[in-house]
């Protein structure tokens, strides 16, 4: 059975349909990637699905055999899925400590505070935010420290799925590598991950699924080498590289 | 001696008021990004509350905690009706200044209409006085000038130490990831009006047992709370506690050299100069937070 279950999802602002009947499964463990030029509506979809800051105008979002469509941001939180933002959105004035604890303490798991402070420290291990940091604020790390944050209050939670929105914008080559390797040790967990990136070699070398997203309606769902084979996909998205 | 005892004694037992006050006014904005220009009234409704409890005869050491709690539940309900179903649209804190404005005004002559307009006072918290560096001053005082720091020290710890102060610093900073951790954001943005409106009652309380109460008795605390906040910062509520005292103490000067008459339009002379060179305030940094 799938973990998410996107149904004939719709959200519209006036007259533009950022998104158009969308549907599509994810299923345990896996990680999926989204795909699509901009304004195809990625990170529209993220928002709906985690009702931050609007749900669905029409469809069915089910997470772990629930319906979350109707529920708050924070009840969907609880639920075990988590999300980050494409912009480091980290709490600033926060240590990096207090950042994953926040994560720990208030992810709806009952646990003991030595339970929390582990689980806080746990994430900050996985994505290499060494413990002589843990007393600085989040203001003061780099962009990419500051992604890993993100990460790590996510981990905290101890989600059954994650989602990332384009988890590599603003990164240099070697962090991208380095977010990649990060990626694959957070699904190793068994968190399932559904992704948004721009950088195609991102995904192809994380997804198991990839969903190309047009003009707000899905254009391939499949494989990812068999999806980026679509001519529909080339010509929407990969059509800009030919033309250059 | 004399003019640095009574300099010391007013600019402490002032800063202290200030600073009781001003806390609160900066825990909602820090927190929610609004100013509430109820607070002022809410000091005077916790004050007739007291008044209303010790007439009772409810004994004062219950009727202090109880009013807190009892303008906490008031606080809540504020938040709930005039500023909650506005959080997210636009201009919202200009929206909101009118909406608290329109609140305070019901809540004034409401007080006017159920306790009338003649002045009141309740108990001081410790009666008598005492002669201190050669100056006479109220017990009253001394022990407002007393627990104040404990009360704010509480208020830092409750902040900085305990699970719920850190949702609280965490929904002041971003309130988006704060859903996305899970965390109940209007719960905790009700629970800042209450702690901020069990603070402005604390006030009303230290005030009414040391000036006759008046429904409008509001308005110049409120005043004076907005100049510390802006005067010490609008980023965290340390600020407005430092800030607090300075002023307490410029005030006292002021008073003594150039008489009460003088002081208003120089700590507005002060307020404006240091705006001019330093707009985010003396104590501050430039982001919203109650780090």
């Amino acid at each position: 059975m799938a973990l998410l279950q996107v149904r004939n999802v719709t959200k519209a602002f006036g007259s533009l349909k950022a998104l158009d009947n969308i549907s599509f499964d994810v299923a345990p463990g896996e990680i999926f990637g989204i795909a699509g030029p901009n304004g195809s509506g990625k990170s529209t979809l993220f928002n709906v699905i985690t009702s931050i800051p609007f749900g669905p105008d029409r469809g069915q979002v089910v997470f772990d055999g629930i319906e979350i469509q109707r529920k708050s941001g924070n009840d969907i939180a609880r639920l075990g899925l988590a999300r980050t933002f494409q912009r480091e959105t980290s709490f600033d004035k926060l240590t990096v400590f207090e950042n994953a604890m926040i994560g720990a303490v208030y992810c709806g798991r009952r646990r003991t505070s030595s339970e929390q402070r582990e689980s806080a420290t746990d994430a900050l291990n996985l994505v290499g935010i060494e413990r002589k940091r843990f007393g600085q604020t989040a203001d003061e790390l780099s962009v990419y420290d500051r992604k890993c944050l993100m990460l790590a209050t996510a981990v905290a939670m101890a989600p059954r799925m994650l989602l990332l929105d384009e988890p590599a914008s603003g990164l240099t080559k070697p962090e991208i590598e380095s977010s990649i390797g990060l990626i694959r040790r957070i699904a190793e967990r068994g968190i399932t991950v559904v992704l948004i990136e721009h950088v195609l070699t991102f995904l192809m070398s994380l997804s198991q699924h990839l969903l190309v997203l047009n003009q707000g309606q899905v254009l391939a769902l499949g494989e990812p080498r068999s999806v980026i084979a679509d001519p529909r996909v080339i010509e929407a998205y990969l059509g800009t590289r030919k033309a250059g | 001696m004399d003019a640095a005892a009574q300099i010391i004694f007013g600019g402490l037992f002032q800063g202290s008021l200030y600073a009781v006050m001003a806390v609160g006014l900066a825990l909602i904005w820090t927190t929610i990004g609004v100013f509430n220009f109820s607070h002022g009234v809410l000091m005077m409704l916790g004050a007739y509350v007291a008044w209303q409890l010790t007439a009772l005869a409810i004994p004062f050491s219950v009727v202090v905690p109880l009013t807190m709690i009892l303008m906490a539940g008031v606080g809540w309900l504020l938040q709930a009706s005039v500023v909650r179903p506005l959080i997210g649209r636009p201009n919202i804190v200009l929206v909101v200044v009118i909406t608290t404005l329109a609140a305070a005004s019901l809540i004034e002559n409401g007080t006017l209409e159920v306790w009338g307009p003649r002045s009141k006072q309740i108990p001081a918290l410790v009666d008598g006085n005492a002669m201190l560096l050669g100056v006479g001053v109220s017990l009253h005082q001394i022990t407002i000038i007393f627990i104040t720091p404990f009360i704010l020290l509480a208020l830092w710890l409750f902040l900085n130490r305990t699970r719920t102060g850190l949702a609280l610093r965490a929904v002041a900073q971003n309130e988006d990831s704060a859903l996305l951790v899970g965390l109940n954001v209007k719960m905790l943005y009700g629970l800042a009006f209450a702690i901020s409106a069990a603070l402005a009652a604390l006030a009303g309380i230290f005030l009414g047992g040391y000036r006759f109460m008046s429904p409008v008795m509001g308005a110049d605390p409120l005043l004076k709370a907005l100049i510390v906040v802006v005067f010490g910062g609008l980023s965290s509520i340390n600020g407005p506690i430092f800030a607090a005292y300075l002023i307490g103490f410029f005030e006292a000067v002021c008073s003594y050299y150039f008489g009460l008459y003088w002081t208003p339009a120089l700590l507005f002379a002060v307020l404006i100069i240091t705006l001019m060179v330093r707009p985010e305030g003396i104590f501050s940094g430039k982001s919203r937070g109650l780090a």
